[in-house]
């Protein structure tokens, strides 16, 4: 285990500067990237060697805008894209005078189709910031993942709690080294030893420090509810009952939200994750009698029919260690 | 902007259409056309939008007894099976059937609309109208509208007075006569079974089974076309339903299931 | 000639379902309330059901503008009809005169999605399903519009009748008692309603036999 832990540091401080392993290079590729930044390839290295190691540094996971070109070409061909889970969503987020309450719908949609009915858009980024993720589902759990670890092993090199600005900038600087490609919008919030934070960071990089923000398909629906609402020093209950009115208005107007509201309240030293705090949406009908399904399978046959080994084992030497 | 089909009315209107709204309704049936500069790329993306009908097998012979003719009756929307009865055999009068492939609703309406032609030839001239004189109609009509987006493949045969009659239709304006056609998606696959069994001397019964046989054939390689095989007769006195059978039941008609060779001795389960 | 717009297309999808059940001696047509476009709901009580004969009722999803054309225009038609005949027209007239109307457009469609249900003259359930061009057909129970395809594969396995192509002929009438219909369009919108985001908000269920027409509501999700 600590063997485990020292191999990590290593790899930590080989790098020298331990944040520049961002903008990663190669294999797994994006499909629908339109530009190809070669340049990036360059850029961590700088930090980490000398420029003859350049070339012969393995690949360390990441992105790939190799074929960006080739899709382009494609796509003005007529090739059909593949479709994302999108989370049409409505996420929100307030600060209220103890701290920060995140809120979020639980619908995930692919085109007119519902395909989770009850997912997490409040994703843990450390034990003091959580961050609500809207847009194509996979980036927005992905690069909240990868921000978490960066943040945990940031808390292991300076054995501190994490700040809330740390987590932004980390966010911020990924989406913009992916000009947008990475296509994620979050409301970010948190508590550390400078107070409550929120903030909200667009899928191009760019960011707001706002005391109430909304982000999101529903983000109007829910806004009309904290423009008309919102105070200084609202009380814990009254800032849920806020989040949750503002939730209820994106999950009831628009239709890329729905289902349940998720609440996080998030105060000095202490955190509540509230999973489905309010069911707004139960199902309107269920038949009494239930459905029969009239044709079961079939038996065809009852005979059993034993396999006599084929293949015979001859006695022989033991093969040879 | 509207087509004049004034052409294809059944009867002289006998009241000029008025500029009113009462004009227009009981004005001759026309089409609407839209008001674009790229009137194919309209057509070929509304049409696109609202996903006709396509995918078939439909076969057709002559032989010493009359017309054998046969058809699934699948329709799809892309890999949607939108029907699995869809009647692609028209009866047009006791003497003639159509065939549908193409675009459902450009076979269905101007098929009805040629039954309604052969009808009133039939009351102008006190005879029924020939295969030839019919399938010429629609050809006709079909001319008038190439290059305009209409997808239809048909046959129309049947019984006249010159004996059995066949013709093969389409939306490009061919009009071809023959003793031997299959028209669709499937057809390739028809034709394979059609043409390896097709004599000209076969019985009612050895028709049947082949036309049958080539309908199955084809639904078993081509997603496109399945549901039920129907086939039709038609002799001299007109035409009759032979037979209509689910495909799927076909297949365990022609491949019956037998107990595989089991090289092992079968010893009975207990307690089955 | 119009200006030519890059992006501009004379048609909009509304989106909503619509489910018809024939039964021996009676008809269910059943349509969702919602009105929307792209992700906003632009009214939740909007009825696509409209009675086009005493014996004839059509459920249309698809584009409202081009909808509500199609009904005028049938109702029109229906009026002069009966000025012509003094009769209400019968159920399978009425589903021709659709096809045809449907197919007058065929090179400038009415983006509409159409079931006809109602009695045909032997007082019989009958449903006729359509494309946007008029292709139509008689069938047992259909399902049209942006749930048809979570709809429909739930309808073929409670209902699916042998096909009316079979010979010899089969025996194909929906074994369903009206209360059993009407429990099973509830149950089929219900479930619509939790995975398609275009359907919901309230079930207008229309019910036709010999004694007339009557009608229920069901409330069904919001979101």
């Amino acid at each position: 285990m600590e063997n485990n832990q020292r191999l990590k540091l290593k790899v930590y401080t080989s790098l020298s500067f331990p944040l520049s392993s961002l903008p990663r290079q190669t294999p797994i590729s994006s499909p629908f990237s339109h530009f190809s930044p070669v340049q990036y390839k360059r850029v961590p290295l700088g930090f980490a060697k000398m420029a003859s190691s350049v070339v012969d540094l393995p690949p360390k996971g990441g992105f790939s805008f190799d074929l960006c070109r080739r899709n382009e070409m494609l796509e003005k061909k007529g090739l059909k894209s593949p479709t994302f889970l999108k989370t049409g969503t409505t996420i929100v987020g307030l600060v209220f005078q103890d701290g920060v309450i995140l809120g979020a719908d639980t619908r995930a949609t692919e085109g007119p189709i519902v395909a989770d009915k009850n997912c997490e858009k409040i994703h843990y980024m450390a034990p003091n910031i959580y961050c609500c993720g809207a847009g194509t589902a996979a980036d927005t759990e992905a690069v909240t993942d990868m921000v978490s670890s960066q943040l945990q092993l940031h808390r292991y090199h300076t054995g501190r709690e994490s700040r809330v600005v740390t987590a932004l900038t980390f966010l911020k600087k990924h989406l913009f080294n992916y000009q947008g490609h990475v296509s994620a919008a979050l409301v970010l919030g948190g508590v550390d030893i400078t107070g409550p934070h929120l903030h909200t960071i667009y899928p191009h990089g760019s960011t707001d420090t706002l005391p109430f923000a909304t982000m999101g398909s529903g983000s109007l629906a829910a806004m009309s509810v904290f423009e008309s609402k919102y105070k200084e020093s609202l009380s814990r209950d009254e800032g849920i009952k806020i989040v949750v009115e503002a939730i209820c208005a994106g999950i009831f107007n628009d239709l890329g939200s729905g289902s349940n509201v998720d609440v996080c309240v998030i105060t000095k030293g202490h955190k509540e994750y509230l999973r489905n705090h309010l069911l707004p949406n139960p199902r309107t009908y269920v038949n009494p009698k239930g459905f029969t399904f009239p044709k079961k399978t079939e038996v065809l046959l009852t005979k059993i029919t034993p396999l006599k080994e084929k293949v015979e084992v001859i006695e022989g030497d033991a093969m040879e260690e | 902007m509207k087509l004049d089909t004034t052409g294809l009315e059944s009867l002289p209107t006998l009241i000029a259409p008025q500029n009113d709204v009462v004009g227009d309704l009981s004005a001759a049936p026309s089409f609407d056309l839209p008001n674009s500069n790229d009137f194919d790329g309209f057509v070929k993306e509304a049409i696109q939008m609202v996903k006709p009908a396509k995918g078939t097998t439909t076969l057709a012979f002559i032989f010493k007894e009359g017309v054998m003719v046969a058809a699934d009756s699948r329709a799809s929307m892309g890999g949607y099976i939108s029907s699995q009865s869809v009647k692609k055999i028209i009866e047009i009068n006791p003497y003639m059937l159509g065939t549908m492939a193409g675009g459902a609703a450009d076979c269905q309406f101007w098929h009805r609309n040629l039954g309604i032609k052969c009808r009133l030839h039939e009351l102008a001239n006190k005879r029924r109208i020939s295969v030839t004189g019919a399938s010429k109609l629609l050809a006709n009509i079909l001319y008038s509208y190439r290059g305009m987006g209409l997808s239809v493949g048909t046959m129309i045969a049947g019984w006249d007075e010159t004996g059995p009659g066949l013709y093969y239709v389409d939306s490009e304006g061919g009009r071809l006569k023959g003793t031997r056609f299959s028209v669709g998606s499937g057809s390739p696959y028809a034709y394979g079974v059609l043409d390896n069994g097709y004599r000209y001397d076969l019985s009612v019964e050895e028709a049947a089974e082949l036309a049958r046989r080539a309908i199955y054939h084809a639904t078993f390689r081509d997603g496109a076309s399945g549901g039920v095989a129907s086939v039709y007769y038609v002799g001299p006195n007109g035409w009759k339903k032979l037979s209509g059978d689910d495909v799927g039941e076909l297949h365990y008609h022609y491949y019956p299931v037998t107990p595989s060779t089991v090289e092992q001795e079968m010893v009975e389960a207990t307690g089955a | 000639m119009t200006k030519k717009h890059a992006n501009w297309s004379p048609y909009d999808n509304n989106g909503g379902s619509c489910v018809a059940i024939a039964g021996a001696d009676y008809c269910v047509i059943a349509a969702d309330t919602r009105m929307s476009t792209g992700y906003n709901i632009l009214t939740r009580d909007y009825s696509k059901i409209s009675q086009l004969a005493d014996k004839a009722v059509m459920a249309s999803s698809g584009f409202q503008a081009d909808v509500k054309a199609l009904q005028k225009a049938l109702s029109a038609k229906h009026l002069i009809y009966q000025h012509q005949h003094n009769k209400q027209m019968s159920c399978p007239a009425m589903a021709q005169l659709l096809s045809n109307t449907l197919y007058y457009k065929r090179f400038f469609p009415y983006y509409a999605f159409n079931v006809l249900g109602g009695l045909d003259n032997e007082g019989k359930g009958c449903v006729f399903t359509y494309d946007a061009v008029g292709s139509y057909e008689r069938v047992g129970y259909s399902a049209q519009g942006s749930g048809s395809t979570l709809i429909i594969p739930f309808l073929d396995n409670q209902l699916k009748s042998p096909s009316p192509l079979l010979l010899p002929a089969k025996d194909a009438v929906t074994p369903l008692s009206e209360t059993e219909a009407i429990d099973l369009v509830k149950t089929v919108f219900a479930s619509a309603t939790e995975r398609d985001i275009y359907t919901g908000d309230k079930v207008e269920i229309v019910i036709l036999n010999a004694s007339g027409m009557r009608r229920e509501y069901m409330e069904l999700r919001k979101d």
